[in-house]
């Protein structure tokens, strides 16, 4: 047992954990608002895509993780257009933008690196490490801690930074109003669907920085559709954490430690296959610890009455 | 009651969504160079330009046809299927597995191959269904989940238990399955096969059933308002059940047929790479979930797919804008449903709300 | 004069919901707009409000004239509304709910402590006790209701608008009502009443403004009128009184006895509930919604099953059952609300009439579409509802129609038993009359109807026998000769039985 679980395994689960988390906040702010997000996979897509584009074209980093937040924040703009402006169902306009994220980065990748499959340049640099000062030099906690790519660190402080805004702020307290009852929300003069606007970009560039970290922090190349499904796996970490920043950064945890526990079960006698099940399986048996709203809360809510 | 003006209305919203699509296809071919007008000459090849390309294209429409009714059927009754993949996959396995194991003659092994496949699609697609019915988990997400277990189990089965060791190719893949219980072709020479005939009769079926039975009618009043169709006495666990097993069992149908009318084995990735699936769940979005109009779309989807083969061999323009193609023109649908909601809201008004 | 509405006129396609509507509103005084049911009082409102704009008309306060574009207006000059719906944010406390749209900020921070303090400071100042650190959920409707008012209030409000303050309240916490508005308006405040209860317009208001069919029928001082002269201005003519022949009460149909349903809390939703319902019999259920009559109907029909008890249909037991094996037991189910229960909004005129009835139209699981049509197109002509065709969407229906289309649908069922649910909310009078007249028949023909409604009257113009319901439990009966509003009253308020 040593062998499977040792520092480094749980070091990996927080690189593992910074795409799932930083989608399931993106996921999170969305259903404050009422909108149930499905194309956080399709947000995320783009966002690894861009990155790697930036990086590509200007030889910076940090220009790569730029493109992949403007490129995703461009795309949730397109989802906020569709369900918020002009009412169209947000899971059928999520859906829809899966297929366009897949497609684009399918074509782009064609397009622009003229490479089918993959793109992958080994002298391409990633997203930079950080050695915490003093940290570092503590056994254990060190290698645990120090180290990873600054993605991580910031994702954390956006936790810390989300709950804040939502629970102390007075924006954030309109937000959740705005969320909670739009009706009552907008008789008071709140502008729901600015604040509705403001969230869905918001998620574009939680979920394009999340797509970074995937195309440049976890590795350094893009596949096609290399999200994997982490986008659908960051919605269960929002309904399990019940959109509560702290809440979701918890279950994201436990998604993000389930995939590194699955990379490192291949190095045991298993068959991939079985390996690479664990997260999906682990997602899907941690939905019976939450309870859905249920449809008939869903339809009491599409049917009230006009009056 | 159908008058022309409403054939006519119907159709506008499609053909002015696909129009667009091919705009925007026309801006990437653009982008990497092409000639517009050619390119699409291509295409138009590649998809219809000859017998062989056409019934190639009907060939490619077969499953996808097949997923999207099974999808359309699920919609209907409000219910977020997106678990065509792992429902597909599984039905080719179950297929397989049967013609290779089950003795007898070869028509009767590959109607149990048929039948395996719906039933393996059906029940893995129900099992979404309880879970949803029993214990309230999130369908759409459930059935997205149900995918990737299923593509790695179907994976691994075809990677070792299954594996065929008498070829000296190292894929996953079952044995060749006998020669007698494959799917007939339609023609000689051609990649078309008996299962579009499958596919076919299952959209009349389905428009026939939606349209003129009680249970077609208790599904899409549960898609429509759930209390009402409780309130009214439709049961809707039962209903939801039948229902997942239905969409599933096309998908499965879908697969079993691929594999006892093309590929003749089960190899791992064959149905999933060319994203069948989500070609169906395309299809039907396009179609609004209408059977008929759903492999109206799936046939177009194919066209396309086949067509922008076409162009790649002729061309320089890469397949990829084809899918560009594809995306564009579920975005501009969802737009349409917008249309009419905002004709809705004005003829609410018109009939006064003034409560 | 502090507000003027001048020729208000307000159009939705081609039913006009106020033709030239004038109206004035002087300081400290409490003014009532009284009218049926679409007469156009809330959509004038509405325009005052910011939340629709008129085709043509003049508001002026002060004299001075004003746009309304957007509650923002409102608010900002000095208008505030509680509407009939509550625009509270249930999971949100008592101060928040307060405060929002102009919360106490420290820096960027919402300060909450200083909002509790805002909370007692104005609770105090206007005599209307809240816990400012309760959550808005927790608290009964009478207190959701205060809070309503003193967040128009601390908006800086001089006008308040109320929409059907009383429906949802209980007699005690309307006399609390009531006797705040009073002393709010001799603070200076001004209040506008919509209202449809007319002893209560009558107790309170100093000015009654009358709409009927979008237009003003009168202005009369309330210490100068009666109700029977505001019934007249309202409804334009006398009612005629539907006789209720007498008729032989035969076994019955309905059995429930010991019903109990526990629900998430703490208080029992059904208690113990008792009654039966007979042949040619009209039984109401009288109280303030939200006392356990929606439960009760759904166990009754089928959507929820008690914790205990036993329900007998035609002398079946049925407790527990599902819907549809209740229904083939001999129910039918006029729901209560009609656009959550009663039908389909995408579906057709044609599908949502078929709901229930496709076991006789069927064969083999077939649909017989022609039969269909034909029963359907039937009620249409016999009921009069207004539609495009059997194939109009039903949400292109107008309230009114949509509930005869539910009415005539459920009435077919031609079952034994039949729930009528809040039969006539929301519809016109002519409908109203209609349906009424529809069940009194019903009952002539020896059915059994379980009337639940709101509205006092019509529950004491059609029950042969009143149930009176408060927190789950049935506090009273009473039978049609000795049932009067003010027992029924004081019974739904928790008051001893004097039978």
């Amino acid at each position: 047992m040593d062998q499977l679980f040792d520092v480094s395994l749980f070091a990996s689960a927080l690189r593992m954990l910074a795409p799932i988390l930083l989608a399931a906040l993106g996921g999170a702010i969305c259903a404050r608002v009422g909108l149930f997000n499905v194309g956080l996979e399709g947000l995320m897509l783009v966002g690894a895509f861009a990155a790697i584009a930036g990086n590509y074209w200007t030889g910076s980093v940090a220009a790569g993780v730029l493109l992949a937040m403007i490129c995703s924040v461009l795309f949730s703009l397109l989802l906020g257009y569709m369900s918020i402006h002009l009412k169209a169902n947000v899971i059928v306009v999520g859906i829809a933008l899966n297929f366009l994220a897949l497609g684009l980065t399918t074509f782009a990748l064609r397009a622009i690196f003229n490479v089918k499959g993959a793109y992958y340049d080994k002298n391409m640099k990633g997203l930079p490490k950080w050695d915490i000062p003093l940290i570092k030099d503590i056994p254990w906690l060190g290698d645990l801690l120090s180290g990873h790519s600054i993605l991580i660190y910031i994702s954390i402080l956006i936790v810390i930074g989300l709950q804040f805004y939502l629970f102390k702020t007075v924006s954030g307290f309109r937000l959740l109003a705005a969320g909670e009852n739009p009706t009552a929300a907008r008789s008071l003069g709140i502008k729901v669907s600015r604040i509705q606007y403001g969230a869905v970009l918001m998620s574009g560039v939680l979920c394009g920085l999340a797509g970074a970290q995937l195309s440049l922090g976890n590795v350094t190349m893009f596949t096609e559709g290399m999200t994997d499904g982490r986008g659908f796996i960051a919605l269960v970490a929002t309904m399990l954490g019940q959109s509560n920043p702290l809440g979701v950064a918890a279950a994201s945890l436990l998604f993000g430690f389930m995939e590194s526990l699955s990379i490192r079960l291949q190095g045991f006698a298993l068959p991939t296959h079985f390996t690479m099940m664990v997260p999906y399986v682990v997602t899907l048996i941690a939905m019976f610890f939450f309870k859905d709203k249920g449809y008939l809360q869903e339809a009491r809510k599409s049917n009230e009455s006009s009056r | 009651m159908f008058s022309l003006k409403n054939i006519a209305q119907s159709m506008l919203q499609p053909l002015l969504a696909i129009i667009a699509g091919l705009a925007v296809g026309a801006i990437a071919i653009l982008i990497v160079g092409g000639s517009v007008g050619e390119t699409y000459m291509e295409m138009w090849k590649g998809a219809f330009g000859s017998f062989y390309f056409l019934t190639n294209t009907l060939a490619r429409a077969t499953p996808i046809i097949l997923i999207g009714l099974g999808v359309a059927l699920a919609f209907r009754a409000g219910f977020f299927n997106m678990g065509s993949e792992g429902q597909l996959v599984l039905g080719a396995l179950a297929a397989a597995v049967t013609v290779i194991y089950l003795p007898g003659p070869g028509w009767l092994r590959m109607i149990a191959g048929l039948l395996a496949g719906i039933t393996a699609g059906g029940i893995w697609s129900a099992f979404a269904g309880w879970l949803d019915a029993r214990f309230r988990l999130n369908l759409l997400i459930v059935t997205l989940l149900l995918n990737y277990i299923a593509t790695l189990f179907t994976g691994y089965m075809a990677a070792y238990p299954l594996k065929d060791k008498t070829g000296s190719a190292a894929m996953a893949q079952t044995v060749m399955l006998d020669k007698a219980a494959w799917l007939p072709k339609l023609f000689q020479g051609m990649t078309l096969h008996a299962g579009f005939i499958l596919a076919v009769a299952g959209t009349l079926l389905l428009y026939l059933f939606m349209k003129h039975t009680v249970k077609g009618y208790e599904i899409s009043m549960l898609g429509g308002n759930p209390l009402f169709a409780g309130y009214g006495g439709v049961q809707r666990g039962k209903l939801m059940i039948a229902s997942m097993f239905a969409s599933g069992g096309f998908a499965g149908l879908a697969g079993a047929v691929e594999v006892l009318g093309t590929q003749y084995r089960f190899l791992d990735g064959a149905l999933t790479s060319p994203g069948y699936a989500w070609s169906g769940i395309m299809a039907t979005l396009l179609a609004g979930s209408n059977p008929l109009g759903t492999a109206l779309a799936a046939l177009l989807l194919a066209a396309l797919q086949t067509g922008g083969m076409g162009m790649e061999r002729n061309t320089d323009v890469p397949l990829e804008v084809s899918s560009i193609i594809q995306a564009a023109l579920i975005l501009f649908v969802s737009a349409k449903l917008t249309l009419s909601f905002i004709k809705r809201k004005k003829a609410r008004s018109k009939n006064g709300s003034a409560v | 004069m502090l507000l003027e509405m001048d020729a208000i006129t307000k159009s939705y396609g081609s039913v006009a919901a106020n033709k030239g509507v004038s109206f004035k509103l002087r300081k400290g005084e409490v003014h009532a707009l009284v009218g049926e049911n679409g007469a156009g009082k809330t959509t004038l409102m509405r325009i005052l409000y910011g939340m629709e704009t008129p085709d043509s008309g003049m508001i002026k306060l002060n004299g001075r004239p004003v746009s309304m574009n957007s509650p923002m207006d409102a608010i900002r000059n000095g208008i505030g509304m509680v509407h009939q719906h509550f625009m509270l944010f249930s999971s949100f406390t008592v101060a928040e709910n307060i405060v929002i749209g102009r919360e106490p900020e420290k820096g960027v921070l919402f300060d909450r402590k200083a909002a509790a303090a805002e909370t007692v400071k104005l609770s105090e100042q206007y005599g209307m006790p809240v816990d400012p650190w309760k959550k808005v959920g927790e608290c009964p409707l009478g207190v959701q209701q205060r809070i309503e008012i003193l967040k128009v209030l601390y908006q800086g409000a001089e006008v308040i608008i109320l929409d059907e303050p009383t429906g949802v309240l209980t007699p005690l916490e309307v006399k609390e009502l009531l006797l705040a508005i009073r002393q709010l308006a001799d603070q200076g405040k001004s209040f506008i009443l919509i209202s449809h209860k007319l002893n209560e317009v009558l107790e309170v208001a100093d000015v009654i403004t009358v709409l009927r069919d979008g237009e003003v029928t009168g202005t009369v001082k309330a210490s100068e009128s009666n109700e029977e002269q505001l019934s007249r201005m309202m409804v334009g003519r006398n009612l005629v009184q539907q006789a209720r022949a007498g008729i032989q009460i035969g076994k019955p149909v309905l059995e429930l006895a010991g019903i109990g349903l526990k629900g998430g809390k703490a208080k029992a939703l059904l208690d113990n509930i008792t009654f039966s319902v007979r042949e040619g019999e009209i039984v109401g259920i009288a109280g303030i919604s939200g006392n356990g009559q929606s439960e009760l109907l759904q166990v009754i029909s089928g959507l929820c099953a008690p914790d205990s008890g036993s329900v007998k249909l035609q002398g079946k037991e049925v407790a527990g059952s599902p819907v549809h094996a209740i229904r083939s037991a001999g129910m039918a189910h006029i729901p209560e609300d009609r656009y959550q229960w009663g039908v389909s909004k995408d579906a057709t005129v044609a599908e949502n009439g078929l709901m229930g009835h496709t076991k006789r139209h069927q064969r083999l699981g077939i649909l017989e579409r022609k039969d269909i049509r034909a029963m359907v197109g039937e009620w249409v002509s016999r009921f009069g509802i207004k539609t495009g065709s059997l194939a109009t969407k039903a949400q292109h229906l107008s309230g009114g129609n949509l509930q005869k289309l539910i009415v005539a649908r459920e009435l077919a069922q031609e079952t034994p038993f039949l729930i009528a649910a809040e039969p006539t909310r929301g519809v016109d009078v002519g409908a109203m009359e209609m349906i009424h007249g529809e069940l009194l028949r019903r009952r002539q023909e020896g059915g059994a109807i379980l009337l639940v409604s709101s509205e006092l009257s019509e529950v004491l113009k059609l029950s042969d026998r009143i149930l009176v319901m408060l927190e789950g439990k049935m506090v009273g009966e009473l039978s049609a000769e000795a049932a009067t509003e003010e027992k029924i009253s004081l019974l739904m308020a928790g008051g001893k039985a004097v039978v």
